[in-house]
């Protein structure tokens, strides 16, 4: 289908949908100046903090590269050190307000570019988007440990909330200046991006980062710049929502914020024009919803998607991505895979040592860890959803738990209540049409789209589907374990027993389906697009089928996941939220690795353990903490942790000589110097010098020959 | 017999006119030279002719049927296959499982039977790399990797072959045997189409040459008579004005 039609048919769509929503849902109040300028007063402060914040990361992404989702929660962390200094400590607001935003905000963005973001660069998207997700979490967990969220904080918005009318409508000193401070802002910004030297260098870095290094732009000077920028802009958008949310609940302001994204994506990551074009129109939806229309029932979440619904709007118009050629600064992956009959044997070994571990560790009467074990396998079995889809095809999705929440109503909807064995696999069944949907926008999308494109998919799930009567709809829906020839397994060991069997499994298909042609040319397409459609690949064949096997391995894990909750309920267990750090933890393990979705399973199993076991007050915290910790790990070995660890159990083994060879092998190859940034980036030492002499194989011992006379 | 013909194909960027109304035409059974200055267009040319780069004007015709609004993969089953200027070997698999990638498709779209795996050795051997056929492309130097590249253009069997500059990252020895491939090809009726810097290689290897300038065929002929044209004197060295 052509670009114009398939934008045609969304905007006729677009409006079909809002007209259709507006008058179902139709409040009954009358439209008259009043309410319009009602309306209008609320959005444009909403407004400018949408952009405030949507600025920011537009900033970071085009001087960087790299999208910010923790972008939410510095805002919201910035918003408390505020309240800590002028409510707490009682110092005066115009004293704090710039400290806080021009000094602390920008000190800690500079920081974040110096210890983790620098890193980043020429990492896989998944890493990065990762890396900002745990950054994400583990600001909410220092939040949450500093500041007890069962004491009350509110924060006074500024001129205790004064202001003067227009018409019959207020509008307080604090919107005002919150719209004000927008305006100046867009003003700024333009200033710095088109009259000053280092605004130009960052408009260069985005057209061509390697150009523009030759041409002198320090990038690493830039990023650090951007960086510190694009903090403080959180910081002002979060103080200044943070007197607009009823309590500042930690979460509430996280995700105003992200609502930010589909402003940015307005602009298309680049306009700030457009940027502020689209937080005007976010913050003019949200208030006609908030003035004039009513969800109830099974509609009652439909205002918070609001802003995921207008992001996959927007993501579905933009233009269509060409086809992509390799890129030069992929950083090199170590990819062993495996082959079936080892697969085979460790799984087979795995088995063995969890039903011993069932038989002899586990407490009988007490079934608490036992069933927390087996979410950990339902969690590794969803983490294998993504080894081929995200590690080897290299499309980023992070609604692998959406996808577990429809298997998860299937099988309660289709035989689980009574543990049909058919319902497993029916569930698997339903989310296949549900992933070849999501391979739609993917071959439109490339990278970090498609990986928005997959969040809002997952956000509109969770905030429309599960409300409706047809899939869970209010009250509880009970769920039985399946039983399979007559064996029951709803005793949580054999149930354990069960999960780990039906994880080994299918962990040899998925090795089995690498070791396939099939497997072969999901990597091809990763390493180079364009190479693959020369040799008659069909891209788009391709990720259908990809994207189809994915959900379907996550529907099926969602019949597990089911099975172990017992009762399925609207508001329970696959938020995407809670799907991010299944994400986070397999690329903590290793994204393209069976092992790597094991380990997620584990790192699940072990959080969970501790945060019943250490009845400490920090707990709470040390739950988001942990995988913000564990980015470091991610920093320090992008392929995945099982890397090390499997190379390093490997080398204890005295029949793999092999692999202890490989290791050291693998040790001199990681001394080569990084070629491509010696001298742009740092000089030259005498070390580096002697390796590239050995690499050219000019020694010292060998003199090199003297010119010749006269030459 | 013409083969391949590129009618009247223009491509713009915004303000830049990287093809200005190109035409021309690839027999089958020689190698066609195509040669011009850095930026002159050669690599863009490609991509239209592949399918990577819809063009703003012109036509592509394969065997006399327009291709022009074929998708990429389309035409590769139809028969045009090529390498690139800048390598796109599919870095993490080996230089024998790049070949099986291709090998395998077109098991699938021609549905005939063959041995993938001994016919990767042998396209591995022929253009001189079954040494390598198990190490990670990614590792190779780019000279190898060129000709892992190679391989897997011939893979797919194709009946026009786009080469952008096969001999850069060759030694001299490499590169006599590539232009000793290009005539064993061409023997079997293969078309081949060869952007090259080398011009010993180029005036060696091809039948015809077509000359790029700014986006425009500005000569078309022999080796000698190209040699002699002085309007490709002109693109290449500039004119005595310019130069002074």
């Amino acid at each position: 289908m052509s670009q114009r039609w398939s934008n045609l048919l969304v905007w006729v769509g677009t409006i079909a949908f809002v007209v259709f929503v507006s008058v179902s849902a139709w409040a009954g109040n009358p439209i008259n100046s009043t309410t319009l300028t009602n309306m209008l007063v609320l959005a444009l402060p909403l407004a400018g903090i949408y952009a405030m914040a949507a600025s920011g990361l537009v900033v970071v992404y085009t001087t960087t590269g790299i999208f910010n989702f923790a972008q939410g929660a510095i805002g919201m962390f910035f918003a408390y050190v505020d309240w800590e200094l002028t409510v707490h400590h009682h110092l005066p607001q115009a004293l704090v307000l710039p400290l806080v935003v021009l000094v602390a905000a920008p000190l800690f963005g500079v920081l974040l570019d110096r210890t983790i973001m620098r890193q980043l660069v020429g990492k896989p998207l998944v890493v990065q988007l990762m890396v900002t997700v745990g950054i994400m979490f583990a600001l909410i967990g220092i939040a949450n440990m500093i500041w007890n969220q069962n004491d009350a904080h509110s924060l006074p918005p500024l001129f205790a909330g004064r202001g003067f009318h227009i018409g019959q409508v207020l509008l307080t000193w604090h919107r005002f200046i919150t719209i004000l401070a927008a305006v100046a802002l867009a003003i700024g910004l333009r200033i710095l991006l088109f009259r000053t030297r280092i605004g130009i260098a960052m408009r260069a870095v985005v057209d061509n980062r390697d150009l523009a290094a030759l041409g002198g732009a320090r990038s690493a000077r830039l990023s650090g710049f951007a960086w510190a920028l694009g903090c403080s802009l959180a910081a002002l958008a979060g103080i200044l929502i943070a007197p607009e949310t009823a309590d500042m609940s930690i979460t509430v302001l996280t995700f105003l914020i992200i609502s930010a994204f589909s402003a940015a994506v307005v602009g298309r990551l680049r306009s700030l024009p457009l940027t502020y074009l689209g937080a005007f129109i976010l913050a003019l939806a949200t208030q006609w919803v908030g003035s004039f229309l009513k969800f109830s029932d099974r509609w009652t979440n439909v205002p918070d998607a609001l802003p995921t619904i207008m992001l996959f709007i927007v993501l579905l118009l933009l233009p269509r991505a060409q086809i992509q050629f390799a890129r030069i600064n992929a950083i090199r992956r170590m990819e062993r895979v495996s082959s079936v009959r080892d697969t085979a044997i460790g799984m087979g070994v795995f088995l063995v040592f969890m039903i011993l571990v069932a038989a002899f560790v586990l407490s009988s009467t007490d079934p608490t860890n036992t069933n927390r074990l087996a979410l950990g396998m339902c969690t590794a079995l969803l983490a294998l959803s993504l080894v081929p889809l995200t590690g080897w095809a290299g499309q980023v999705s992070l609604a692998p738990l959406a996808f577990a929440g429809i298997g998860a109503v299937a099988y309660a909807r289709l035989g689980g209540a009574h543990g049909s064995i058919w319902a497993v696999f029916l569930a698997a069944l339903v989310t296949i049409p549900v992933g070849a949907l999501l391979a739609f926008p993917a071959l439109r999308l490339q990278g970090l789209y498609l990986a928005l494109a997959t969040l809002a998919f997952a956000t509109m799930v969770e905030e429309v589907f599960y409300s409706q009567p047809f899939a869970v709809g209010p009250g509880e829906r009970p769920v039985d374990a399946v039983h399979i020839f007559g064996v029951d397994f709803s005793n949580p060991k054999a149930f354990l027993v069960l999960i780990t069997a039906v994880f080994g499994i299918c962990a040899v298909g998925v090795i089995a389906l690498r070791r396939s042609a099939f497997g072969r040319r999901l990597v091809a397409m990763r390493d180079s697009e364009a190479a693959s459609v020369t040799v008659g690949v069909n891209i788009f064949e391709t990720k259908l089928v990809v994207f189809s096997l994915s959900a379907a391995i996550a529907g099926f894990a969602g019949a597990f996941f089911a099975m172990n909750f017992g009762t399925l309920n609207s508001s329970q267990g696959f938020e995407t939220i809670a799907g991010l750090p299944v994400v986070l933890a397999l690329v903590i393990g290793g994204v393209g690795f069976v092992a790597g979705a094991l380990f997620a399973g584990v790192f699940g199993f072990g959080t969970m353990w501790i945060q019943d076991n250490w009845h400490i007050s920090l707990w709470t915290a040390l739950f988001y903490l942990a995988p913000g910790l564990a980015v470091l790990g991610i920093i320090q070995n992008p392929s995945g942790a099982v890397v090390p660890i499997g190379e390093g159990f490997a080398r204890l083994l005295p029949w793999r000589k092999d692999a202890k060879k490989e290791y050291e092998e693998l040790m001199a190859a990681n001394a080569e110097p990084e070629v491509g940034r010696l001298g742009l980036e740092r000089a030259f030492t005498e070390s580096d010098v002697l390796e590239i002499d050995r690499t050219l194989g000019i020694s010292n011992d060998v003199p090199l020959p003297e010119p010749v006379a006269g030459a | 017999m013409t083969l391949l013909e590129v009618v009247g194909v223009s491509v713009q960027f915004g303000g830049l006119l990287a093809v200005d109304d190109a035409t021309l035409d690839v027999p089958e059974g020689c190698v066609t030279g195509l040669i011009g200055p850095n930026g002159a267009g050669k690599t863009t040319l490609f991509n239209v002719i592949t399918g990577l780069q819809p063009p703003t004007r012109g036509q592509i015709l394969l065997g006399g049927v327009d291709v022009t609004r074929k998708r990429p993969y389309r035409r590769a089953r139809l028969g045009i296959a090529r390498t690139f200027q800048r390598l796109e070997a599919f870095g993490s698999l080996t230089a024998h499982e790049n070949v099986m990638v291709a090998l395998e498709m077109r098991r699938r779209w021609a549905k005939s039977r063959y041995d993938c795996s001994k016919l990767a050795d042998e396209l591995l051997a022929r253009v001189g790399i079954a040494q390598v056929s198990d190490t990670r492309v990614d590792a190779l130097p780019t000279g190898s990797a060129r000709l892992v590249e190679l391989a897997r253009a011939l893979a797919t069997d194709p009946k026009v072959l786009l080469l952008d500059e096969p001999s850069s990252g060759l030694d001299e020895q490499e590169t006599d045997a590539m232009a000793v491939l290009l005539h064993e090809l061409t023997a079997d009726g293969l078309a081949v189409l060869l952007v090259e810097h080398d011009m010993p290689l180029v005036m060696e290897a091809c039948t015809y040459i077509s000359v790029l300038d700014f986006g425009r065929v500005i000569a078309q002929g022999t080796p000698v008579e190209i040699q002699a044209d002085p309007s490709v004197q002109r693109a290449y060295l500039g004119t005595a004005k310019e130069a002074s």
